[in-house]
């Protein structure tokens, strides 16, 4: 057993959250504008929490490194929120939607958090509704629901493909109205470059002003990291450019726990990579796999031929062919293997051969092209736009990417992380998706995080602990900035040779081929070393061009891509410790006959912490075992 | 499709800081590839400034897929380029010949000042939002979604107004630097719905009133800002503000 | 029930939308007044008694004349001041411009004759005391009307006079084209302005407005030339 303590509340699992609110210690109104809490990043998470704190009356502090709010990552979510509203008649319920994100999620979340998610996610709903998100409706005036992968209900609302630009600007007017009420400051192009432990509690934050370069001292109570997850690691991913996972980097480094860093989602319908240029990839909603075949030629000598002139005996269905059931609707993990395995076999198409095409000309010959302009058009612009291909006549081709990161800062029931008063929300923290996120579910866990679980748990937090005010001249302060200072202008000086860019493609390249889509312990132990050696060259090594004192993004850049080089490692390692294949992790040597992936319940059924113990040494790794009590473990299988 | 590199010749803003002189510079580039975004070019620029030692072009740019509003250049004089309903990041090259010459600039307003280069301080944006973008409902206080059932249509004509990205490409194209659709998209969003019903009035005199306290000029209606909009937002709501606005004013406390 | 009090006339006066509200419906107003100025000129075309005629009956009707040329010159006076506030409060918006500026293309409403509302205005409003001055306090010719029995002043002839010199009738004809790249953007930009548009009317009253600025200003622009030609 850990020596970390998840504390999760008694009782039944049904009533643990509400127990948790009964039981939990208030602060009095009059004392909380006495407690300044520090909310890191603005995205739906951190957006949420910042306005629903504020409104209790804290004084709130919010950080974010765009120029706006509004512009956090959780803006570009496509598809839709999962609630288990039953709206739709048929038959949902909390349980179920408890259920299936615990199944999605391959049985590596711990029930507790999953269950309180589907239980706020009814009043997600209402409290978007209530904001004026105008989520899709029916004629009747009512909301309209879609289903997406992996379950079998109508639970998604969504606001055409822009479900998460609704949302988040539903949060960020809830944040304006807090800053017009002079209850939350706002600092927009700021970055986090420390968290400031005092006396092992967190009590602030270093960060760098990033117009002016100053650095900045604030102190808080309590500290929010809600900066969302690192696919960046792998250069190329479908996060945006700034994503980066500093912040957590420097929690973990201060003491907190990093949770399940090798669960990564590759979501298998994104636009291919054209060429070394490529600085990002696009991803296509999942939803196209309803009415989109996936293929690829037979024989590796038709690959570059037009995918018109290939006749359909020569084309291999390989999802309908390997999965009669399921089709091309197997879940993410599964399609984005798939496709990966085919290509490997030299029948991928496209330029670089990395990519099979998604057709919908049988779809368009059945349903007529109206009805698929209908569903689909918007993402088909799209696709015309980046590709310059129309794909009402030639296939789309797409290649999985990497989209999501269900590990992160370990959290305990409270969203707290192992270091007291500092909390992670979002896709920052490891708690809810498991090994595999289903579609749809990571909306609803960022606004569940920061409306209606972090209020609660902040409080209960700043009740239960004595918290005098701390000055931002405590020493721990200065040594938090001379630190931080120290590494901008270490990095200023290298004046080596090689760009920032070149490093981050190459750690990614490292990533994507070992710490992918399928990973095996040569290829790991080899990643490890070779992260460690790009790692060194760097610090010797790099170019970063212009001065600390003004806008400089080579310089945020660099100061990002310095942590990747480190979180990469964590990675690889943490994947060459779970000898399984589970969810977004899949071993090659640990699947069925079949190629699926084999799970080992006996020896994995764990979270694996991983404790920072130096930069030259090893981290420790702890481990939080996964009681299940209110879901029976069963093998997937999608045939 | 070409696959051929092209030659590009650049003219592009550089101003070191907000109270620096500007001054165009000039680049040619020789490997820009078709397929390459607009800004994957401006990156090919960067890593090549890099490497001579200079300094490379500062631009704001984040998710790369027209949803954010972060990118936004004045590119051969139309704010977002050529394409329409195309912010920066998505635009690709493959709309230019090999040997054109291509003149970017940043966002120019008053409200908007130069932060570096390309870069320019849009938080005039978020103090308009802050004046009255919103619905006040506390956390935890909302009644059930079906409450109040909304008709497709209003629940469509809305999700179009709010569809804005906040890029400010409205404002860089108008001839006044006016921020008229920008606001007039929030205050319509909220004016159709019922959930906006309540602070209707405040909402916009507020929010009309804070575009002038920031130093947005007049709309004169050349409806440039709708033809440059990546979400191609209509000015049919800058016609709905000023109505809203005049009810308010007749009509308010 | 709600009081519209001075101060809140006074903010609607100061804000942006309050300004185009009032631009626009003074504009709409001149337009209405052209329609009705341009019905007056069919006179010319029928000869110099139907012209007298129509002029003794206005002034016939006294001191609603005065109201009526009072509130046009507050109109105008509106109109022009607002306008010129409009565009000078665009120069303190964009203190550095562009080194290009290109349109984006339909559907926008930018083209030459919306970029120079404000120096077609000020020529119009220029020309508008030029007008008056030469007509409204020019010579004064008696002459009887058929059947009359107080002399009338002879508008016709002061008309005709001066467009018997080709300068003045170049100058008008100039002023009308410049009238109706005013009115092409102005029509339907007062309709919009005054929030008196949605999605589905703006193509029409666009449509509308090239067609009432061509046919307003080529009723005024064939005028001069017509007297002149026969004369």
């Amino acid at each position: 057993m850990s020596k970390f303590d998840a504390r999760i509340p008694a009782g039944p699992i049904s009533e643990k959250w509400t127990r948790f609110k009964q039981n939990m210690k208030l602060v009095n109104p009059a004392n909380k504008r006495k407690h300044t809490i520090i909310v890191v990043g603005t995205g739906l998470a951190g957006a949420a929490a910042a306005a629903s704190l504020a409104e209790l009356g804290y004084n709130v502090k919010a950080f974010c490194i765009q120029d706006s709010a509004r512009r956090a990552h959780s803006i570009a979510a496509q598809g839709g929120i999962n609630a288990a509203k039953n709206y739709a008649g048929d038959g949902d319920s909390i349980y179920r939607l408890f259920y299936d994100t615990v199944k999605g999620g391959d049985y590596r979340a711990r029930e507790a958090n999953v269950y309180r998610l589907a239980e706020t996610s009814v009043d997600i709903i209402d409290q978007c509704v209530a904001q004026g998100v105008p989520f899709a409706r029916e004629y009747g005036g009512l909301l309209d629901n879609r289903s997406f992968g992996g379950a079998q209900l109508s639970r998604t609302f969504y606001a055409r493909g822009q479900t998460g630009q609704q949302l988040l600007l539903g949060a960020y007017g809830a944040l304006n109205k807090t800053i017009n009420a002079g209850q939350v400051q706002m600092y927009a192009r700021h970055e986090i470059l420390d968290v400031v432990v005092i006396d092992g509690k967190a009590r602030g934050i270093i960060c760098r002003n990033l117009v002016t370069g100053e650095y900045e001292r604030h102190s808080g109570s309590a500290v929010l990291l809600c900066t969302g997850g690192y696919g960046n690691v792998f250069y190329l991913s479908t996060n945006a450019k700034n994503s980066n996972v500093t912040a957590a980097w420097k929690a973990y480094k201060k003491g907190a726990l990093f949770g399940n860093p090798c669960f990564t989602q590759i979501h298998p319908t994104c636009i291919p990579v054209s060429g070394d240029y490529q600085s990002k990839l696009t991803l296509m909603s999942e939803s196209l796999r309803n009415d989109g075949r996936v293929w690829v030629p037979k024989k590796k000598e038709d690959c570059q031929k037009h995918p018109n002139q290939i006749s359909e005996e020569d084309r291999d269905y390989f999802l309908e062919r390997r999965y009669p059931s399921f089709g091309n609707l197997v879940p993410r993990d599964v399609a984005s293997r798939n496709a990966k395995y085919v290509c490997d076999e030299g029948r991928g198409v496209g330029e670089t051969g990395l990519a099979v095409y998604l057709d919908f000309a049988d779809s368009i010959k059945r349903l007529g092209k109206h009805t698929i302009e209908e569903r689909y058009g918007n993402l088909f612009e799209m696709y015309e736009r980046i590709t310059g291909e129309n794909p009402y006549e030639v296939p789309m081709r797409i290649y999985p990417a990497v989209h999501y990161t269900m590990g992160g800062l370990w959290v305990d029931y409270s969203l707290m992380t192992t270091v007291p008063g500092l909390f992670a929300l979002g896709e920052a923290n490891f708690s809810d998706h498991g090994a595999n996120r289903l579609g749809a579910s990571a909306l609803m866990q960022g606004l569940a995080d920061g409306y209606f679980v972090a209020p609660y748990t902040v409080t209960d937090y700043i009740a239960s602990n004595p918290l005098e005010t701390i000055n931002e001249s405590h020493p721990a302060f200065d040594e938090a900035e001379k630190e931080s200072s120290e590494r901008i202008q270490k990095l200023l000086n290298i004046k080596g040779k090689k760009t920032v860019l070149e490093y981050h493609r190459e750690l990614g390249k490292i990533m994507w081929d070992q710490v992918g889509m399928s990973r095996n312990k040569v290829g790991l132990e080899q990643a490890i070393k070779d992260i460690q050696a790009l790692r060194e060259d760097f610090w010797k090594n790099v170019y970063v061009p212009g001065e600390a004192n003004t806008m400089n993004k080579s310089l945020e850049f660099a100061n990002r891509v310095a942590d990747f080089l480190e979180l990469g490692e964590l990675m690889a390692r943490d994947a060459l410790y779970r000898e399984e294949s589970c969810g977004g992790h899949f071993r090659e040597e640990y699947q069925t006959e079949d190629g699926e992936a084999l799970r080992n319940d006996e020896d994995y059924a764990y979270v694996s912490m991983w404790e920072y113990k130096g930069d030259h040494v090893e981290p420790d790794l702890h481990k939080e075992s996964l009681v299940f009590e209110n879901v029976k473990l069963t093998q997937r299988s999608y045939k | 499709m070409s696959h051929d590199n092209m030659t590009i010749h650049l003219r592009v803003w550089r101003q070191s800081g907000p109270n620096a002189k500007g001054n165009f510079e000039q680049y040619t580039l020789d490997t820009v590839n078709p397929h390459m975004s607009f800004l994957e070019m401006l990156d090919v620029l960067n890593e090549r400034l890099t490497k001579e030692g200079q300094v490379p072009v500062e631009f704001d740019h984040d998710c790369r897929e027209g949803i954010c509003g972060s990118c936004g250049v004045v590119i051969n004089g139309t704010a977002h380029g050529p394409q329409q309903r195309t912010a920066s990041c998505q635009l690709h090259m493959r709309h230019y010949k090999d040997g054109d010459a291509i003149t970017i600039e940043p966002w120019r307003a008053k409200a908007f000042p130069i932060v570096r280069d390309l870069v320019v301080d849009r938080t005039a944006f978020d103090r308009i939002q802050e004046a009255g973008g919103y619905v006040s409902v506390k956390t935890g206080s909302a009644p059930d979604a079906h409450a109040v059932p909304i008709g497709k249509e209003v629940a469509d004509e809305a999700f179009d107004y709010a569809a804005c990205i906040g890029c400010g490409a409205c404002v860089a194209a108008c001839p006044n630097a006016s921020a008229s659709l920008f606001t007039a998209a929030k205050i319509s969003q909220l004016a159709l719905l019922p959930q906006g019903q309540p602070e209707r009035k405040r909402r916009v005199v507020a929010m009309v009133d804070q575009m002038k306290v920031e130093g947005f000029g007049d709309c004169s209606n050349h409806g440039e800002c709708e033809a440059v909009c990546p979400k191609g937002i209509s000015i049919a709501g800058i016609a709905k503000m000023r109505r809203e606005y005049f009810k308010a004013i007749l009509t308010g406390k | 029930m709600s009081q519209v009090s001075e101060s809140k006339i006074l903010k609607f006066y100061r804000s942006q939308t309050g300004r185009k509200f009032i631009t626009g419906v003074t504009g709409i107003g001149l337009m209405g007044f052209l329609v009705v100025h341009l019905a007056g000129n069919l006179g010319f075309f029928i000869g110099g008694d139907a012209v007298n005629a129509y002029t003794a009956k206005l002034h016939s009707l006294g001191p609603l004349v005065l109201i009526v040329e009072i509130g046009l010159i507050a109109i105008v006076l509106f109109h022009a001041i607002l306008g010129i506030s409009i565009a000078q409060e665009k120069k303190r918006a964009r203190p550095e411009g562009y080194a290009l500026h290109v349109s984006g293309g339909a559907p926008s409403r930018m083209s030459p004759a919306s970029k120079s509302m404000i120096w077609t205005g000020i020529v119009l409003l220029l020309f508008i005391v030029l007008h008056v001055w030469q007509f409204r306090f020019g010579p004064h010719y008696d002459t009887m009307l058929p059947g009359g029995v107080e002399p009338v002043r002879d508008m016709y002839k002061v008309v005709v006079d001066v467009f018997a010199d080709p300068v003045w009738v170049a100058i008008y004809m100039g002023v009308m084209v410049l009238l109706g790249f005013h009115l092409r953007h102005g029509f339907w930009s007062a309709f919009q302005s005054i929030g008196a548009m949605s999605s589905r009317l703006s193509n029409t009253m666009y449509a509308a407005a090239l067609v009432f600025a061509v046919l307003i200003a080529l009723g005024f622009f064939v005028l001069p030339l017509y007297l002149h030609m026969v004369h």
